[in-house]
């Protein structure tokens, strides 16, 4: 379970150019909920995936994660409860290292790191096992540096790796946007196998509306760092696209009215 | 044809010289190349760790202490000297170059309060050369023996440290900070560990040369990291740097050629003080030959390092 506790940050305070990411953001959900968060670009929402994550700082506010209060916690140590796929392919995987070595990390996340040898035998094969699962014939590359696969390939590599150790929290920042349609689906379809299977906790941020609309348990829409709108249960089965573009629409007129 | 063979005469009766000294030597380009290949932090410590290590070495082998502690001892300083480098670059954002600077500067007036003075002789105590056996002890078969074989478990030890779980995460740390701290990786452990170690075996290689040579002088790191990175590179012309075991092969065998072609250079009648000139060159043309290469194709790919 994720909550979000009236969160706030503030950036370049006290400077002309003050921005505030997040107003008091609350958020709340559920274990083995499935939320896709969407909003105009500065909406906060990658402000919040930040704070979440650890990599941002809030200025007041809390982060619980399955009751834990994890303001505090650096971000290798949250890294023990919640992967994260980000939209750049390339910052998801150690590009100067092999396939075999990428899923060596992520296995590792959230496990104690000793001295013994760490590519065996048998995690080589359980990593081919799941490679395989996304039809890419990454499998056969185990030993092919990251830096030599394609955007697509590497982050559907991402993908696997995030999905692997059964994180407390899953963490999509628009991890399909940089692709290409094709390979898009395939990532798209890749995660919501995962997720399904596993039951993960998720929040995904996209800007494809028909991705919001067919996925997911719920809807979030982020507006000036605070949830403006949240459709769940059988709304969510009913919204289509051209009513989430409409919560679009009517928050850029009020914003040509106030100016 | 008599210069020629002159030439030649004079560069085989300082092959094994050389090759001793290169072994001593090959630990600080090891030093050298664990920050910036493995790690992505170019660092510039060795060029103080170097003496800082020979003069700590110097002192306590003049007090009467073993050889083997004072190695020791100044593993211990190099360590703490490039953890410090770690942690100024890491706590207070200061570019890593820079913190190396800062601290190879800081370590000359170190090293000079350390020792006391600019040189101390220490010829005559027991070092670690002398217990190869049946070698006659000063000469250079037993330097060889006893450099080489260190650097053999050296080589073996981080061989296997490189590919365990928690290696793995160091590398992983060189290759991508912001993905390692996403995998749980503690970034500033591995940085500051990694680069200590760095530190320790650049002091290393100054306390063994101290022991090789003699005598500990604040002066001994002089130029030393360019001549590293020198070996460095044709370490990594001659076996590449695709696998771990490559990349940790290259210090060894970078210091071992490096050496042996200076002193072809100076067997050849080059003049010591032009040295610095051609080694500086030899390492620009070196770092330049990628892009040099690549001048019709797309943009390089630069030299990915943490600022």
């Amino acid at each position: 379970m994720l909550e979000i506790r009236s969160a706030r940050k503030v950036f370049y305070k006290g400077q002309a150019d003050e921005k505030v990411a997040l107003d008091g953001l609350n958020l709340s959900l559920a274990t083995g909920e499935f939320g896709v968060v969407i909003g105009s670009n500065g909406a906060g929402k990658s402000s919040m995936l930040n704070a979440i994550s650890g990599a941002l700082v809030l200025d007041s506010g809390q982060i619980v994660i399955n009751g834990d209060d994890v303001t505090a916690t650096p971000v290798h140590k949250r890294a023990m409860r919640l992967a994260r796929v980000f939209q750049d392919p390339m910052r998801g995987t150690a590009a100067s290292m092999t396939v075999a070595e990428n899923m060596l990390l992520a296995e590792l996340r959230s496990n104690k790191r000793t001295l013994r040898r760490g590519l065996n035998a048998t995690r080589l094969s359980t990593y081919k096992e799941r490679l395989s699962l996304l039809g890419l014939g990454l499998e056969n590359r185990l030993d092919t540096r990251v830096e030599l696969l394609s955007g697509g390939q590497r982050q559907s590599l991402s993908l696997i790796m995030a999905v692997g150790g059964q994180p407390e929290l899953l963490l999509l920042d628009e991890h399909t946007a940089a692709l290409d349609p094709r390979t898009a689906d395939i990532v798209m379809q890749a995660t919501i196998r995962a997720v399904e299977a596993l039951k993960l906790t998720t929040l995904m941020v996209t800007h494809n509306m028909q991705h919001a609309v067919d996925f997911g348990h719920k809807v979030i829409m982020l507006d000036a760092g605070r949830v403006r709108l949240e459709i769940d249960g059988k709304d969510k089965v009913q919204t289509t696209v051209p009513d989430l573009i409409g919560h679009f629409s009517v928050k850029t007129d009020r914003m040509f009215l106030a100016s | 044809m008599d210069i020629l063979q002159n030439t030649f005469a004079s560069f085989v009766s300082l092959v094994p010289v050389t090759l001793a000294q290169s072994l001593i030597l090959a630990f600080v380009v090891l030093g050298i190349m664990i920050p910036f290949r493995m790690l992505s932090f170019p660092d510039l410590t060795s060029e103080g760790a170097f003496p800082l290590g020979g003069c700590v070495c110097g002192v306590l082998m003049a007090a009467g202490m073993s050889p083997l502690a004072a190695i020791a001892i100044a593993l211990l300083a190099g360590f703490v000297a490039g953890c410090c480098t770690a942690f100024i670059h890491l706590r207070f954002r200061i570019h890593t170059l820079l913190a190396g600077i800062l601290m190879m500067t800081m370590l000359y007036s170190i090293n000079l309060r350390i020792m006391g003075r600019s040189n101390l002789s220490v010829f005559g105590a027991p070092t670690v050369f002398d217990w190869a056996p049946g070698l006659q002890p000063g000469f250079p078969a037993s330097k060889i023996v006893v450099a080489g074989l260190i650097a053999l478990v050296v080589f073996f030890l981080l061989y296997h440290f490189f590919r365990t779980e928690k290696g793995t995460a160091v590398r992983a740390v060189g290759a991508n900070p912001d993905m390692a701290e996403a995998q749980g990786i503690n970034v500033w452990l591995a940085t500051i560990g990694g680069v200590g170690l760095a530190g320790a075996f650049s002091a290393a290689g100054g306390a063994l040369m101290v022991q090789s040579q003699g005598f500990a002088d604040v002066n001994m790191g002089l130029g030393i990291l360019i001549n590293g990175l020198a070996a460095l590179m044709i370490g990594e012309a001659i076996v590449g740097k695709q696998s771990v075991l490559r990349q940790l092969a290259a210090p060894f065998v970078g210091a071992i050629v490096y050496y042996q072609l200076v002193s072809f250079c100076l067997a050849a009648g080059m003049p010591p003080p032009d040295l610095k000139l051609a080694t500086g060159l030899f390492v620009l043309a070196m770092l330049a030959l990628p892009s040099l290469k690549r001048s019709r194709g797309p943009a390089p790919a630069r030299e990915t390092v943490r600022e």
